[in-house]
This record gives C-alpha cells, sequence and structure tokens, in this order.
C-alpha cells in the first residue's frame, strides 16, 4: 500500500460528503492500509479518509503517537457516529489540512463514539481529553467540517460581548 | 516585487466602517491580508496589513484613503511594512502562555506586569484589557499571550508573577495554551 499525500485546503474533498462502507469492500480494506501508511509517515495523530482524498467514512486515530497520552492505541473505524459529548471546552486547534493556523474552538471532554471495526464489529469507544479531542475532530472530517467552520473567536475569547 | 503597508484606523462605532475602508482599498488597488478589528467602547479600530498596487508608495496610502473616508470621520494613519515583517511565516512551536490578570482597578497594573513578562524575555503577542464590575468599583482584567524562548524560563517568570500579586493587589493565572493539530 502507499503513503498518500495530505490534502490541503481548497481542495474540494475537504469539504465534500463521505460514503458509508461495508468492511467487507476490499477497496476499504485498501483505504484503510493507505491511511495508516500515511499516518504513520505524518507528524499526526490521527486521519479521516477524505484527507487523502477517499470519500468514504473511515477514521483512524492512534494518541499514543503524541507523547505522554496512551489513549485506546491505534483505533480505526468505518462510519463512526458521535453517540454523545459531555464537558464543553475551548481549545486551541489545528489541522495537517489546514497548516500553519489555529484557532479556538469548542469541543468536549468526553466523546463516545460508535462504528465497525475494519472486521465489521460494532465497537463504541468511550474517549477524554486529548483523545476525544482527536475523535471529534475526524468525525468533523467525514462531514465535510473543518475546525474553520468551529471557530469562536479570533483571538483570547475571554471577552466575547453578551449578546 | 510585492510591498506592504500596515494601516491603523479608527472612528465611532457605526455599521458600514468595515465595508467603507474595504471597498477603498479595493478602489485604490490595495489587497487586504491579515487584519484585526474591534470595539473599544464605542470606537471601531481596525488594524490591516495590505498589499499595495506596484504603483502606489505607503506614503501616498494615507492621502488617497483620506478622500474615501472622510465621510465617516475616520483617523487613518498608514506605514510602510518592512519585506521581512510582511512575509507569512510557518507558524513555529514557540511555548505559549496565557496570562490573565484581574483586581480593583487601579493605575500601574498593565505597565508592572508587562515590564514582569518583559524582564523574563516573554514576548507579547496577543492582549485585551478590560474595566469590568460596577461604576464605583471598578475591576480590571487584562488577559495576555505570551511566547517565550524556551518553556524553562516559564517557572522563572510565574514566580516573578506571583510576587507581583500583592504587590499590585491582583490575582492571576499563568498557563501553558494547549495547542492541538489533527
Amino acid at each position: 500500500m502507499a503513503i498518500r499525500p495530505i490534502l490541503q485546503y481548497p481542495h474540494q474533498a475537504l469539504k465534500s460528503t463521505n460514503a458509508a462502507v461495508a468492511p467487507s469492500d476490499p477497496a476499504v480494506q485498501a483505504v484503510v492500509q493507505d491511511m495508516l501508511d500515511t499516518l504513520a509517515a505524518s507528524p499526526g495523530v490521527a486521519l479521516a479518509a477524505p484527507q487523502i482524498g477517499h470519500a468514504v467514512q473511515v477514521i483512524v486515530v492512534d494518541v499514543s503517537r503524541k507523547k505522554g497520552e496512551r489513549g485506546h492505541g491505534l483505533v480505526v473505524l468505518l462510519n463512526p457516529v458521535i453517540l454523545s459529548l459531555e464537558g464543553k471546552k475551548s481549545v486551541r486547534e489545528g489541522c495537517l489540512s489546514v497548516p500553519d493556523y489555529t484557532g479556538n474552538v469548542l469541543r468536549y471532554e468526553e466523546a463516545l463514539v460508535e462504528g465497525l471495526t475494519p472486521e465489521g464489529r460494532v465497537v463504541t469507544v468511550s474517549a477524554s481529553g486529548f483523545g476525544a479531542l482527536a475523535f471529534q475532530h475526524e468525525v468533523d472530517h467525514l462531514n465535510g467540517m473543518l475546525f474553520l467552520d468551529r471557530i469562536e473567536s479570533l483571538s483570547t475569547d475571554l471577552f466575547r460581548r453578551k449578546k | 516585487m510585492n510591498h506592504f503597508a500596515i494601516i491603523t484606523a479608527f472612528g465611532q462605532d457605526r455599521p458600514g466602517i468595515v465595508a467603507l475602508m474595504a471597498d477603498s482599498l479595493y478602489q485604490l488597488g490595495c489587497n487586504i491580508e491579515d487584519t484585526c478589528m474591534t470595539r473599544l467602547r464605542g470606537e471601531f479600530t481596525m488594524m490591516l496589513m495590505v498589499r499595495l498596487p506596484e504603483s502606489m508608495a505607503a506614503e501616498d496610502l494615507a492621502r488617497r484613503l483620506i478622500p474615501y473616508t472622510t465621510p465617516l470621520d475616520l483617523a487613518v494613519l498608514c506605514r510602510a511594512m518592512p519585506d521581512l515583517a510582511a512575509t507569512r511565516q510557518t507558524a513555529l512551536e514557540i511555548p505559549t502562555f496565557i496570562l490573565s490578570v484581574y483586581g480593583a482597578d487601579h493605575p500601574g497594573i498593565v505597565a508592572q506586569v508587562a515590564r514582569t513578562v518583559a524582564r523574563h524575555q516573554g514576548n507579547i503577542t496577543d492582549m485585551n484589557t478590560r474595566v469590568v464590575g460596577s461604576g464605583d468599583r471598578p475591576i480590571y482584567v487584562m488577559v495576555l499571550e505570551v511566547q517565550l524562548p524556551e518553556a524553562q524560563q516559564a517557572d522563572q517568570l510565574r514566580q516573578a508573577l506571583e510576587e507581583l500579586k500583592p504587590l499590585l493587589g491582583v490575582d492571576l493565572t499563568f498557563r501553558l495554551l494547549e495547542s492541538v493539530t489533527f
């Protein structure tokens, strides 16, 4: 398989809709392998299929790639959905597909995510902290959302005016 | 060769100020690049970095802008921006901290805090302050983004800031800004 270039906005793959997949589809297994190879060669901890140009609902997350983080190790999910989110927090977030820019976005401390393993088993992943952020970010990619769509303020946002 | 200017402009807040400024610059052939604008109480303030058309010198920009901005009575100042300063830089992994300071308002808070940050080689890269609270008991709130050349310097700066607390009668927190990239 292969290391693919990580697409950068304005590539339209990052704003498109992505199809649910069947684990039995050999093409899906090839996409998963490309994502794993690309992730391994990247400075990041997670990828979504549209970031390498595949319009399908697949994410790979491995927060243990970041020093001091363990999370659930490597997780590959097909057709992931977020079941619940808890504990709002503001995070300065960036994305490999939007280089050299970060913004304050509203995320959640805890995320419960359900999806299929590459073998077709239904799993739920309960992620917290950094791992929870990674899942929220990657599921956004599957919905054509970038962190830019979630920016709350361009600067330190403690002074947002009450409406 | 691209050349750039910085514009600062401000005037009494009302709808249409940004539209007027942007349209004026467009008509003069300037390309708006990075900007920062906000409202300070009743005054709307703008800082804009613009790429100038080849034929225009930065010194001429203010003069050319004023006929457009006069209807809204904006104060306008322009200056050429050195090429190096105008170049977009790749975001470096410089340790960045958020410092919030708040306390009963009195003169000298900003000066003392900023001096302390500077003495520890801290670079203030963003800052907002506001007087809040009731009229007879105003509270001063300031939030700074501070970059330090080395994360190890954070402890010394934190210590120095702690020592400021009783002197200034303020509370403060100094914390690493966590930035995550996926």
